[in-house]
């Protein structure tokens, strides 16, 4: 029953998006558009990664903020490494020394949590503060625009290009490829191996995981180096989409990338989330922001409107929470 | 305890507790270890430091830690009764932009000395009127329509600063009167009005906290809210009280920063200010149903020492304000592993 | 047939000081369902963590097929089948029933990778060998209770149980389920496995068992064939007390007084229709009923936690309106939960605080300030008057026993002086010295005029604090009994009947 009610719940953030861009497209024809589907999903590219990869912590119970601190850390430490070694060559390098650095962030994290039985919360607050603190003083405090030859063009690099009647040329930038295959493998993660069933029944009931002999200490270490190696991915991605590599990348925005894991169905508390609810919870956080520009809200207003639909969405299932619960109360009885 | 050693700074950490029994004396030895690491990092300070220990480096950390210190007062009385505030910071900005903008369009360019004073009363009744609407659209939410407080505030943390971008365009909004600086940049006796301020606030919500029906309630609501129910505490109300308590301090702290910077931005401080306030409520051992506002006192001036003396020992060295984010997150990873020790310790002798 | 497959012989087991199990044996055969039956606090949870590895003995052998262990590992008793059903039943309560079922197989088989057709084949595959048929992909906390329990005793069945215990297994069923959990027993046994079902419900024993084995402090005061034994006697063995009502001196009641309570038509929809009553100053009554009857449904109605949808609540012969708890608390209506540790206390705060927590507004003095000398000195009078034991009333009170943490529960009430008072299963998992003196404090009480309404399946503390027993079924008062016109056998008899009439 609960199944078909989260399937139902990724229905209807399924249904809301669908509305939603119904609505702004009549407002703005200018929406339905092979452009804005393009840019909607290149914006997305990299909330998808870095949520694919806080979502299987989140499903164990534990609540990270420190992801962003990782990608902003890896991402810059690596360009100012190669700069300064005067790398000329493609992406590639990138991805794989960031990668090991996140993977190494992620395991200490993971020492720190099982080693030391600490809350997840509160040692990520700690390394949140941590690796930007790294990045600002060890590293450099200011955005670095110079890219390597090999990677000049990369953030034009398109899978498919098509002919927009609004603004011409448009085309889908082929680091979705990156999001996909993640997402793919972090789906599959979760339902088909031990690890990725340990993830939930932790998340369901830790006592009861360690009781049946899940290796819990070693799936909250998988758990958190996938975390570190995606943040580290996602924010290389963001570097040569932007083409700059920032010291504060995503600084401000660990909880709005929470806030789309939750709104995808994910419980704060563990034991639930998917990734098709969290692909549709960052979709729809995304195609928010667009929509509130095309429908020519004033751009100072769009804010104020984001917060509104915020607490209209959370107030919701909260309603429906304290109806049911009442009425499982008196239920019981019968 | 206080008088502490001057080498190893780790060590008063893992010192065994001052006594072996429970209860007051065990909540109390947690007081006494953040007091020891207090007076530890001060001392480190003022050795490798050469002008640490003057009147003014000091002055000016009782300048800088009020406007951090009454938000986490704030924070605290969150996660004291079971939740999470996100929305301190922007509910500070708001206050301050609304005040602000009464400022700027009211006060009459030509007012005397007085009339201006009485002006800027307006204008700190309106922010705390602002602060007190911000608490209790949470207290709603979260009591009364039942939504998660971290889910609740991350909500109206966007509304409020939705609302300050809206009102502001974006900009920073200055002019305001020169009598405005009174609250941010002088001092009585030699202490920092804002200081005074923020040890006035830390005595009230003590009282609050320890001394009041409301604050029993608040503990004993946060320990066990369907116990607290069962035994006749109205958990709505009680709910209420503590965010629109926080959301009153959330302005107080909106009105010491436009004090300090003659300004008011809906972007002041971000998201970063509230996870420091979260960050020393975990560091002060703030829990549901748990928790002193003496310890968070101390950890707020723990950051404040940690963040001038790096600043002063590193200064001319390039980016030498962002190495206390790097102590901070380092210094409490060491206090959570040195925590743990203790624990693992009392564990056994008990 | 009676092979034995558990012996464990001359078992001691201290905590401390205290000693938990003293010189006790006890043997479980194939084919056989044993009840092992004892109060709280008789050692009947010790002895299943000793037979299942979780403690070790001090002292005594335990031989399992055979083998012989001084010491058990957790491990060594899964080996030789033997499978614990706790009360909460161990399951993910956000996975599926198939998985849930499975997922001890998945882990043993070491493979990393899961086969949702495997886990589904298994799944059936257990579900067949009790012949149960639940919906494989419903999620588990979707479930109601029995079908969470068969889902325990599947995958108890599925690690080659060979003896399965279950600890206080019809806690959370209604009497239908209770039945329908029977007959997979009987099935169990049939089959030759050996079952020891852990209980202090008298009526089930007398249903189940084939052998009875009776704990009473620690000590093993009765192991009989089932044949012959009637509750009476178990009763007798479980206190050590013959139970004499016509000891207790009940209080006088004013029969010509206006009623304390007055309940008119009171309904609240899904959990009970119609239920008129009177409660009398000085007077206990006893409100009984199985699980599902509406006993708890009528209490917390009473109390304001789910206000009731329609009739009548008269206070001292004023109606009052209750839709809250903070309403019912001002009526001057108390309520001790029947889920003491979620309902009823604050774990880890003072015992001080947690008896002050309904008076704290008398401690205010000037500027709303709380007068805290005068508040622990309140609470020192509750502790010492309700002796709880504990060296300091600053101590959490999770330091505390099930029935000094009672204690605190009824401190917490008594000491506002309610007119009524609602007990829910006061003695619920509280140690037989301890309840005694419960039951004494609740005729003190009603002596100094409180009105008391006492929830409660226990019959012989029925029998022993009420002056009338109202009986509820289906959401009904079903009977009424004035406790000179029945015996505890026939009240019994009664609830029993109930049951039958429900279950159809």
């Amino acid at each position: 029953m609960l199944k078909k009610a989260i399937r139902t719940h990724e229905f209807i953030i399924f249904l809301i998006l669908v509305a939603l861009s119904l609505v702004v497209g009549i407002i703005n024809p200018a929406f339905f558009s092979v452009s804005t589907l393009f840019d909607t999903l290149r914006a997305s590219i990299v909330y998808f990664i870095m949520s694919f990869g806080v979502l299987p912590l989140m499903i164990a119970g534990g609540v990270d903020i420190s992801f962003v601190a990782i990608a902003a850390m890896t991402s810059y430490t690596t360009h100012m490494f190669l700069l300064k070694l005067g790398y000329e060559g493609g992406t590639l390098l990138y991805f794989f020394i960031a990668g090991a650095m996140g993977l190494l962030a992620g395991l200490l994290m993971g020492f720190l949590v099982t080693r030391f039985n600490l809350p997840v919360f509160n040692v990520s607050l700690a390394l949140y503060t941590m690796w930007y603190g790294f990045n600002l003083f060890f590293i450099g405090a200011t955005a670095n625009f110079d890219l390597p030859q090999g990677t000049v063009g990369y953030y034009a690099r398109f899978l498919v290009t098509a002919k927009d009647p609004y603004v011409g040329q448009t085309g889908l930038h082929v680091s979705i490829i990156y999001a996909v295959v993640v997402g793919v493998f972090v789906w599959w993660l979760l339902k088909y191996t031990i690890i990725g069933r340990g993830l939930f029944a932790i998340g369901g009931n830790k006592e009861v995981a360690i009781r049946s002999g899940f290796n819990v200490n070693f799936i909250w270490m998988v758990a958190f180096a996938l975390m570190g190696v995606l943040s580290a991915i996602a924010g290389v991605t963001q570097g040569f989409l932007s083409r700059y590599f920032n010291p504060v990348l995503f600084i401000t925005q660990p909880l709005d990338v929470l806030a789309g894991i939750i709104l995808g169905g994910a419980s704060i508390t563990g034991g639930r989330g998917t990734v098709i609810g969290t692909a549709l919870g960052v979709l729809l956080i995304q195609i928010i922001n667009r929509a509130l520009i095309l429908t020519g809200i004033p751009v100072q207003w769009q804010k104020l409107v984001v917060g509104i639909i915020l607490v209209v969405f959370t107030s919701i299932p909260a309603i429906r929470a304290q109806r049911a619960r009442r009425l499982r109360r008196t239920t019981e009885a019968a | 305890m206080t008088q502490g050693t001057n080498d190893k700074p780790a060590a008063p950490i893992r010192r065994k507790p001052l006594a072996g029994a429970f209860g007051k004396i065990r909540i109390g030895s947690e007081t006494v270890q953040l007091l020891v690491l207090a007076v530890i990092l001060f001392m480190f300070f003022s050795i490798i430091v050469e002008k640490f220990l003057t009147v003014r480096s000091i002055t000016s950390m009782g300048f800088q830690m009020p406007e951090l210190g009454v938000l986490t007062l704030a924070m605290m009385l969150s996660i004291y009764t079971g939740g999470i505030n996100l929305s301190v910071n922007a509910t500070s900005n708001l206050a301050a932009v609304l005040a602000g903008f009464f400022m700027v369009r009211y006060i009459p360019k030509d007012a005397a000395g007085a009339v201006v004073t009485l002006y800027l009363a307006v204008a700190f009744l309106i922010a705390i009127a602002v602060g007190w609407v911000c608490g209790v659209i949470n207290g709603l939410l979260i009591g009364y329509v039942g939504v998660p407080p971290i889910l609740a505030t991350l909500a109206t943390m966007t509304l409020y600063t939705g609302i300050s971008v809206g009102l502001t365009g974006g900009a920073t909004v200055t002019g305001f009167p020169t009598q405005l600086s009174v609250i941010g940049a002088q001092t009585i006796l030699g202490i920092p009005i804002p200081f005074l301020i923020f040890v006035g606030f830390t005595i009230l919500t003590y009282i609050l906290l320890d001394r009041t029906s409301f604050g029993f309630k608040m503990r004993l609501l946060g320990s066990n809210p369907v116990a607290a129910e069962f035994s006749g505490i109205n958990n709505r109300a009680i709910i209420m009280g503590a965010y629109m308590y926080g959301g009153i301090l959330s302005a107080v702290t909106g009105i010491l920063i436009m004090g300090r910077t003659m300004s008011a931005a809906y972007e002041y401080g971000a998201t970063t200010y509230v996870l420091l306030t979260i960050l020393i409520c975990v560091l002060a051992n703030v829990n549901p149903g748990m928790g002193r506002v003496i310890d968070v006192f101390i950890a707020v001036v723990i950051l404040q020492i940690l963040s001038t003396g790096f600043q002063m020992a590193l200064s001319g060295v390039r980016g030498s304000t962002f190495f206390k984010d790097f102590a901070w997150g380092v210094l409490l990873v060491l206090v959570f592993i040195a925590n743990y020790f203790i624990r693992g310790r009392r564990a056994q002798s008990s | 047939m009676a092979e034995d497959l558990l012996r464990a012989e001359h078992i001691s087991k201290r905590f401390g000081g205290v000693v938990a199990l003293d010189d006790v044996s006890l043997t479980i055969r194939a084919g056989e369902i044993c009840c092992l039956v004892g109060e709280n606090g008789s050692g009947k949870s010790t002895m299943i963590k000793i037979i299942s590895g979780v403690y070790t003995p001090d002292e005594g052998d335990i031989y399992i097929n055979g083998h012989h262990y001084k010491r058990l590992t957790p491990i060594e008793a899964i080996h030789e089948g033997i499978q614990v059903i706790y009360q909460d039943f161990s399951l993910f309560p956000n996975l599926t029933v198939a998985e849930n079922i499975a997922i001890n197989e998945l882990l043993a088989s070491g493979k990393q990778v899961v086969d949702w057709k495997e886990v589904e084949q298994i799944a059936r595959e257990g579900l067949a060998r009790i012949n149960a048929s639940l919906p494989l992909d419903a999620v588990v906390e979707t479930l109601p209770a029995a079908d969470r329990q068969l889902i325990a005793i599947i995958k108890a069945l599925l690690a080659n149980a060979r003896i399965i215990i279950m600890d206080e297994p019809t806690t959370a069923l209604t009497q239908r389920e209770i039945q329908a959990l029977f007959n997979v027993i009987r099935e169990l046994k049939q089959r030759g496995l050996a079952i020891l079902f852990v209980s202090h419900k008298l009526n089930e024993v007398m249903e189940i068992a084939d052998r009875t084995v009776i704990f009473r402090n620690g000590k093993k005061v009765l192991d009989q064939g089932a044949a012959g034994l009637d509750i009476p006697t178990m009763a007798y063995y479980m206190t050590g007390r013959r139970l004499d009502t016509s000891a207790v001196t009940f209080e006088k009641i004013d029969e010509t007084a206006p009623p304390l309570l007055r309940v008119e038509g009171l309904t609240l929809h899904g959990g009970f229709y119609d239920v008129s009553f009177e409660l009398k100053a000085h007077e206990v009554l006893g409100v009984t009923g199985l699980l599902g009857s509406g006993r708890t449904e009528l209490a917390l109605s009473l109390f304001g936690a789910l206000p009731a949808d329609a009739g009548r609540i008269f206070i001292e012969g004023k109606e009052v309106v209750i839709r809250s708890i903070t309403d019912a608390v001002a009526h001057g209506i108390g309520y001790v939960p029947e889920d003491r540790i979620r309902e009823g206390l604050f774990l880890d705060q003072p015992i001080a605080d947690n008896i002050t927590v309904t008076l704290i507004e008398r401690f205010l003095r000037r500027l709303g300030l709380l007068d805290l000398r005068t508040k622990s000195a309140e609470a020192e009078r509750w502790i010492r008057h309700l002796e709880v034991k504990t060296p300091s009333g600053e101590l959490p009170v999770k330091t505390l026993s099930g029935g000094n943490q009672q204690r605190v529960v009824l401190a917490k009430w008594i000491a506002r002086s309610p007119k009524v008072l609602i007990l829910n299963g006061p003695t619920v998992g509280v140690d037989v010295g301890s309840k005694v003196e419960i039951h004494e404090l609740i005729r003190q009480l009603a002596h100094q005029g409180m009105g008391i309404l006492l929830i409660s399946d226990d019959i012989p503390e029925l029998m022993q604090t009420c002056h009338r027993i109202l009986l509820m079924r289906a959401g009904r008062i079903a009977r009424e009994f004035r406790r000179e016109e029945i015996t505890e056998q026939a009240l019994n008899a009664e609830l029993v009947a109930a049951a039958t009439v429900e279950s159809r």
